[in-house]
C-alpha cells in the first residue's frame, strides 16, 4: 500500500517547509521595504484593515488615500497589508481595485481576476456521475496549450455492486469558444481500465484493457476561480483482440483554475 | 479654384512640418518600462496530518491516521483530499463465532476522499487580553473510496470540523465525519455508517 509512503513523503515535506517559513516573519519588514514593486499607493478614499481574512472580522485600522501600504501575504481574496505606521490588517481585493502598484501599472486587482480566467492554463476538478448505471467518480487536470486546444488527464473509478473499475485516460480537447462564459468542448482520448470483481464473488477474474473515448461537454465560468462542467462520453474498451465493449457515461462536476 | 486652395493648404502643412522639426531640439528617448505585476506570497494550500478514532458500524472502533491536502479557493469554500488508514479487528465476532469474519484477526481499512468544505462560522477566540486567534467551523461533504477486506466500495462522507490558526501559517483542527459505504461481509449487502473523529495539525503555504 502506498499510504505509509505518502505519509512519510508528506511529513518530510512538512519538515522541509516549516523552518523555511518559520524564519520568514523576522525577515519580512526589511525585505518588504526593499521590494518596491509590492508597495502600493492607496487611491481609494480609504482602505479598511480587518483583523482577519474574512468579511466578518472587525475593522481595526483605516488607511487614507495617498498613503502607501505593503502587501505581506495573500489568502484567497484577502491581502494582508502593512501600513506606513506598521499596522497590520487584511483588506479585500475589491477595496484594492483602483489601488495602483508603485510601478504605475494600470492593472487593477479586478482586472487581474478577469485576466486570470482568460489566461487560465491549469485547471483541476472533480466530477461525479453515472457510468452506464453505476456511480462514477473522476478527477481531472487539464493544461491549455493554446486558446482552443488543451490536454487533459483523468483518473477515475466506477464502483459497482459486483465489481469495481479503475481507469485513467489522456485526451485532447478542443474548446472553440474558450473565452466565453459558457463554452462547449469536444475531445478524444485513450487510456486503460482495470476491472476487479468483489472478493465475495467466486471464480471471477480481473480484466485489464485499453480504452478509447470521445467526449462532448460544456464549461460554465461560475465566478472567480470556479468552473462548472458537464459532459457525456462514450467509451470503447478493447477487452480482447476480437471483442470490444461500449459504455456511455455522463458526469457533472466543478473545477477551479490557477 | 479648388485646386489652388488645396495646393495652398498642402504648402502650409509642409511649412508647419519643417518648422516643427526645426523646433524639436531634443529627441525624446522614451524607454519602455517593463511593468511586472507583483507576485504576492500566499497561503492557499494546506497540508496536514491527523490521527484519531474510526468507528466501523459492525466491527468496533480503532485508531486511524491520515493526511490531508487542501486548497482554499475563496474565503468561504475550500477543497480537500484526505487519505486515512486504520486496522479493524473482528474480535467481538471471534468470541462467539470461531474463525471470525475476516481471514486475519485484523483487517486493514483505508480510504481516500475528495471533499468540498464551507466555512460556516468563521470567528476569533481570545486566549488572553492581548491575543486573538482566527477560527472557523466548517461543513464538509465528499466522495471517495474505501478499501476494506480486499473490497473497494464507493464512499460518501459528510461532517463538520473546526480549525484554530495558531500562527498565520499553522493551525490545529478537528474533524468529525460520517463515511457511508455498503458492505456485504455479514451475509447481506447493507449501507453502513462509520464515524470518524480526528484531530490534527495543518500547515498553510
Amino acid at each position: 500500500m502506498t499510504l505509509p509512503r505518502c505519509l512519510t513523503a508528506l511529513s518530510c515535506l512538512l519538515a522541509l517547509a516549516w523552518p523555511a517559513h518559520a524564519q520568514q516573519p523576522a525577515a519580512t519588514p526589511s525585505a518588504g521595504a526593499a521590494i518596491v514593486s509590492e508597495q502600493l499607493t492607496v487611491s481609494d478614499p480609504f482602505l479598511e484593515m480587518r483583523t482577519g481574512p474574512g468579511r466578518g472580522y472587525p475593522v481595526l485600522f483605516v488607511v487614507a488615500r495617498g498613503q502607501s501600504v505593503v502587501v505581506e501575504l495573500r489568502h484567497t481574496d484577502w491581502y494582508k497589508l502593512r501600513a506606513e505606521g506598521g499596522q497590520l490588517g487584511w483588506v479585500h481585493r475589491r477595496q484594492l481595485e483602483t489601488t495602483l502598484t508603485a510601478a504605475g501599472s494600470s492593472k487593477t486587482f479586478r482586472d487581474m481576476a478577469l485576466d486570470d480566467y482568460l489566461a487560465r492554463r491549469v485547471q483541476m476538478g472533480a466530477a461525479w456521475g453515472r457510468f452506464e448505471s453505476e456511480p462514477m467518480l473522476k478527477l481531472y487536470a487539464s493544461y491549455k496549450l493554446s486558446d482552443t486546444l488543451s490536454v487533459e488527464g483523468d483518473l477515475g473509478q466506477v464502483q459497482g455492486v459486483f465489481s469495481g473499475t479503475n481507469f485513467w485516460h489522456v485526451a485532447l480537447h478542443s474548446e472553440p469558444w474558450s473565452d466565453q462564459r459558457l463554452s462547449p468542448f469536444f475531445g478524444v482520448g485513450v487510456g486503460q481500465f482495470k476491472n476487479f470483481p468483489n472478493q465475495s464473488l467466486v471464480g471471477a477474474t480481473n480484466t485489464d484493457a485499453k480504452l478509447a473515448h470521445a467526449i462532448v461537454g460544456a464549461r460554465y465560468h461560475l465566478s472567480e476561480r470556479f468552473v462548472l462542467r458537464a459532459d457525456w462520453a462514450i467509451y470503447t474498451a478493447f477487452v480482447s483482440d476480437q471483442r470490444s465493449t461500449e459504455y456511455r457515461a455522463v458526469t457533472a462536476g466543478v473545477s477551479f483554475f490557477f | 479654384m479648388n485646386t489652388t486652395l488645396s495646393l495652398c493648404a498642402a504648402a502650409i502643412f509642409l511649412l508647419a512640418g519643417t518648422a516643427a522639426l526645426a523646433q524639436q531640439v531634443i529627441v525624446p528617448e522614451v524607454e519602455r518600462r517593463e511593468v511586472k505585476l507583483p507576485k504576492f506570497p500566499s497561503k492557499d494550500i494546506a497540508v496536514g496530518l491527523f490521527a484519531g478514532t474510526y468507528a466501523t458500524q459492525n466491527f468496533g472502533a480503532a485508531a486511524v491516521v491520515g493526511a490531508r491536502l487542501g486548497y482554499h479557493i475563496t474565503e468561504d469554500w475550500f477543497v480537500e483530499a484526505t487519505l486515512g488508514q486504520s486496522k479493524v479487528s473482528d474480535e467481538a465476532f471471534r468470541q462467539v463465532l470461531p474463525g471470525g469474519i475476516f481471514t486475519d484477526p485484523k483487517e486493514k481499512l483505508s480510504y481516500y476522499e475528495f471533499s468540498a468544505g464551507y466555512n460556516l462560522l468563521p470567528g476569533e477566540v481570545f486566549p488572553s487580553a492581548k491575543r486573538a486567534k482566527a477560527t472557523a467551523i466548517y461543513l464538509v461533504a465528499g466522495v471517495g473510496s474505501t478499501k476494506f477486506n480486499q473490497q473497494r466500495s464507493q464512499t460518501i462522507a459528510f461532517g463538520l470540523g473546526g480549525r484554530l490558526l495558531l500562527t498565520e501559517r499553522a493551525a490545529v483542527q478537528f474533524d468529525l465525519r460520517d463515511h457511508v459505504f455498503s458492505l456485504d461481509l455479514l451475509g447481506k449487502r447493507q449501507s453502513t455508517h462509520n464515524l470518524e473523529l480526528t484531530g490534527g495539525f495543518t500547515y498553510y503555504f
